[in-house]
């Protein structure tokens, strides 16, 4: 193939026991948009981590433009061509957007930044590519998709030919999903080669031009997407079919759960959260939509207690839990599941047991030793159950020791869901409950949170998905704004009204009751 | 773009060596024993570069710290360096830096003093080291709030109170608690019955010693076995994931630093109980214990059971560094320098640790 920008040939990698990549061929065709897929744990990070330079392959070789390359690290490949979009942003808050981008490669004059070249460089990038992105912008005041912008614009800025992006869409909402996409189009008419890692088939089958599938370490099929159908990707990741579920509806909700009324967040004299009021009910699920920095996090955060109020009540079980630390709350009944994995449901240098103990520490053992006594950890107990979550949840992992840290993105978030809902708290939250899992997780994860509802539990619903809250919520409210801006049921709950709501153009319907 | 230039040989020759050794240098035990080493040899260098021989100078530190005649002393500066080093461990557990190991020390000091000379009798000891604890621990436990209702870092905390402490005791020792009639700015000798019991017939390690053997001992049981011990760890590894899992890290940081004070504060007490059985002025600071204590600890990074080995290693230092005055003429002074260089080498590592690309996520 002479048209191959880059290429990876019998690319091999383990990490003590566990085989990570094994004998994997990629080919990159110039101009193309590449999507890789699998199951979590399949290796798919590893093996963009070695085309771009973080990690050596123990055999197998990589090319660039024709000629073999030995990455000893990033540099080498960013110098080679190759840029990478890095999920958790690594960029600084309190500079500007074109600081950013240049960092590291900057326009001097007389030695010193040039801001203005820079700012026109941004500019001119932006305008290329179809990015919008404001050079002179704070990046501590940008969203998640603005964010990623500025990681693009970073490697397009070094001439990266190549661009890497591991599961990018995780953290956006469908509307920043279609801009990013344009972007990347783009970008591959303009010559670029693209690689994309994702979960989602209808991302494949909207932006990728080829597929790769991994699964176990080994490619298990490469498809043209335009003769790709979903179930043969799903097929090809899996092995098998994978039924979708939903929420059927049925049930009477019950008791009100969790109360929230007239909820105001300020934060450095800026209201994040304006007059919130809902209420969850047990055997209910409730969805809440909107684009990632409308409030969702703060009102999470206020419920739990890591965050402050201004004003408003908060009621769990009927309890009003304002002057309560979150230990307390937790014990009344509250589980919850972060949106940020890394920064807050985890800690990475921990093992996946003591990941999967906290909260569980100080409460005897289920059916454990005799001996246990307040206050003192049963490591045994602990090892129990770390085990049978493990197993539960098809965490892939050498063993309860291993450190978080290690496990592949899609496995950390399952260690984090087994936690949380292994507390069978009346009360559950979940952000993102899905982020990062694979096509078959999804699927279990639903079901749970369907089996959760069933058996009683209160569920407040945070997602970006609108399919993910379509299937699940009895209710989905949105948020814009701080506020929430619509309600709808089940029935109305359409794609096109929770979009237009998310947006801040849909007219303002609070028709059912349940609030205030 | 610029094009590096592609290195030939697919497999270059050594490789596998290469390999073993790139894995053996992620080894967590790598930095801090690659720290002594690299003291060590810019120790050896400085000794080189002034005329005198590097290895008779350790030598002189091995010998003078480890000749039967000496282990008695060594082992009582490894005990207070161990003491010391918990002080600090315990903070750095839940990621917070105590540096004020020297107040709490002399605050303990001074307690155990007063109480010692105050209430002689069969409980003096026990009653001295109890109050010297409590002293201690109160004046550690004072950052806990100041960093929870007023954001006064620990760090920042501790090392300004410290100098407070340190003198107040220093007037008080010199005037209202001076031994009348002495020339000497130190307090008049404790009674009989208020000194530290002795093991046999040694003359430095006494049972003030196996007080502070025990302690260590606790904190390995409370770190590894029990439910505070397990959230100290968590907050260490990642502070929010603490909060978010419900512990309670202002109540954490008041116990860690409270239980810090009373290691310093016992480790005062043991000091002034031992010979020559009085509150000197300067002397529980000038052998530096606070400071090596505290090089041990990050050298241990914080674990239990690698303090007592890496207190070993400065207790040496200390005593040896003595006898290397004596027969090999080079200055003590260099083996504070070679804390020094460890330290360095230590916080280096996290800056890089923090500035290194790591794995994306996957
Ligand atoms: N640094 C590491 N140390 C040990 N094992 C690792 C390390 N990095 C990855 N692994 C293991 O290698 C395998 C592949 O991981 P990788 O992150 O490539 O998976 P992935 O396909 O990206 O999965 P996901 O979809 O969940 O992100 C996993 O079993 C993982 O636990
Ligand atoms: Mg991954």
């Amino acid at each position: 193939m002479t048209d191959a920008a880059a290429e990876l040939r019998g690319i091999s990698k383990r990490f003590d026991a566990v085989v990570a990549n094994d004998g994997v061929d990629l080919v990159l065709r110039r101009g193309t948009i590449h999507a890789v897929m699998g199951e979590n744990g399949a290796g798919k990070s590893t093996l963009m981590s070695i085309l771009f330079g973080l990690l050596r392959p123990d055999s197998g070789q990589i090319l660039v433009g024709g000629v073999e390359r030995h990455f000893r690290g990033p540099l080498d490949a960013i110098a080679a061509g190759l840029g990478m979009v890095h999920q958790h942003f690594r960029l600084f808050d309190s500079m500007t957007v074109a600081e950013n981008v240049v960092y590291g490669a900057e326009p001097r004059r007389r030695g010193r930044l040039d801001r203005t070249a820079a700012a026109e460089r941004v500019r001119e990038l932006s305008d290329r590519y179809g990015l919008d992105t404001d050079p002179d912008s704070v990046v501590g005041t940008l969203s998640a998709g603005a964010r990623q912008r500025v990681e693009i614009l970073k490697a397009l800025h070094r001439d990266a030919e190549i661009l890497i992006l591991d599961e990018p869409t995780a953290v956006l909402t469908p509307v920043e999903v279609d801009s990013l996409f344009a972007v990347l189009r783009r970008a591959a008419d303009e010559g670029a080669t693209v690689v994309l890692v994702t979960h989602k088939i209808h991302e494949v089958l909207a932006i990728s031009d080829e597929v790769t599938v991994l699964r176990d370490a080994r490619v298990t099929g490469r498809f043209r997407t335009a003769e790709a159908t979903g179930s043969a990707l799903v097929q090809s990741m899996t092995g098998r079919e994978v039924t979708e579920v939903a929420n059927a509806g049925t049930g009477e909700p019950g008791d009100e759960a969790l109360q929230v009324t007239g909820l105001t967040v300020v934060d450095r004299g800026v209201h994040r959260v304006r007059d919130v009021s809902f209420t969850v009910r047990r055997g209910e699920i409730v969805g809440v939509a909107g684009v990632s920095g409308n409030g969702q996090r703060e009102v999470v955060a206020a419920i739990l207690g890591t965050g402050s109020a201004e004003s408003g009540e908060i009621r769990l079980l009927g309890r009003d839990v304002a002057s309560l630390d979150v230990r307390r709350r937790r014990a009344i009944g509250l589980a919850v599941v972060p949106e940020d994995r890394r920064g807050e449901g985890m800690a990475v240098t921990m093992t996946t047991a003591e990941n999967l103990a906290l909260g569980h520490h100080r409460t005897a053992p289920i059916g454990a030793s005799r001996g246990w006594r307040r206050g003192w950890l049963s490591l045994r107990a602990q090892r129990d159950m770390a085990r049978r979550l493990i197993a539960d949840y098809d965490v892939r992992t050498s063993g309860e020791r291993q450190p978080v840290g290690a496990l592949s993105g899609g496995n950390a978030q399952k260690v984090v869901i087994a936690r949380e809902l292994s507390h069978r708290a009346p009360v559950l939250i979940a952000e993102q409950p899905t982020q990062g899992v694979d096509i078959g997780a999804i699927e279990s994860i639903h079901q749970r949170l369907l089996d959760y509802r069933r058996d009683g539990g209160a569920v407040l619903l945070v997602s970006h998905e609108i399919a993910e809250l379509q299937a699940l919520a009895d209710r989905v409210l949105v948020m814009f704004a701080g506020r929430i801006v619509a309600e709808y049921s089940r029935a109305d709950a359409t794609t096109a009204r929770i979009g237009a709501a998310m947006a801040g153009t849909g007219e303002s319907s609070r028709s059912e009751g349940g609030a205030s | 773009m610029t094009a590096a230039t592609p290195t030939e040989a697919p497999e270059p020759r050594g490789a596998a060596a290469r390999r073993l050794f790139r894995l053996a240098a992620r080894h967590p035990g790598v930095v801090p024993v690659g720290a002594v080493v690299l003291a060590v040899l810019i120790g050896a260098a400085i000794i080189a570069a002034a005329g005198l021989d590097p290895i008779t100078a350790y030598s002189a530190v091995l010998q003078g710290a480890l000749e039967p005649d000496s282990l008695d002393y060594t082992f009582s500066v490894w005990g207070f360096t161990c003491g010391m080093a918990l002080a600090a461990a315990i903070p750095l557990r839940m990621g917070e830096f105590n540096l004020g190991g020297n107040g709490q020390l002399v605050l303990g000091g001074l307690a155990a003093t007063v109480v010692a000379g105050a209430l002689p009798g069969p409980l003096a000891v026990p009653l001295a080291v109890l109050a010297a604890a409590v002293l201690a621990a109160a004046f550690g436990a004072v950052s806990a709030p100041l960093a929870t209702r007023f954001k006064i870092p620990i760090i920042i905390s501790t090392l300004l109170l410290s100098p407070i402490a340190v003198a107040v005791v220093s007037f008080l020792v010199r005037f209202p608690l001076a031994e009348a009639g002495s020339g000497v700015a130190q307090t008049a000798r404790l009674p009989e019955d208020a000194r530290m019991w002795s093991i046999g017939d040694l003359s430095y390690s006494n049972v003030g010693l196996l007080i502070l053997v025990a302690m260590m001992a606790v904190f390995w049981i409370v770190d590894s076995r029990t439910a505070v011990g397990f959230e100290l760890r968590v907050v260490g590894a990642n502070r929010r994931f603490g909060a978010y899992g419900g512990v309670v890290v202002g109540r954490l940081a008041l116990g860690a630093m409270a239980a810090a004070g009373a290691a310093a504060g016992i480790v005062g007490a043991v000091i002034v109980l031992s010979s020559p059985y009085r509150l000197i002025d300067g002397a529980l600071l000038s052998p530096g214990y606070t400071f090596a204590g505290f090089a041990a600890a990050l050298l241990a990074g914080g674990r239990p059971l690698l303090i007592p080995v890496t207190s070993v290693l400065f207790a040496v230092l200390q005593v040896g560094g003595a006898a290397m005055e004596r027969t090999a003429d080079v200055p003590r002074q260099l083996s504070d320098l070679l804390q020094g260089v460890v330290i360095i080498v230590l916080a280096l590592r996290t800056v890089l640790d923090a500035g290194r690309t790591g794995r994306s996520e996957h």
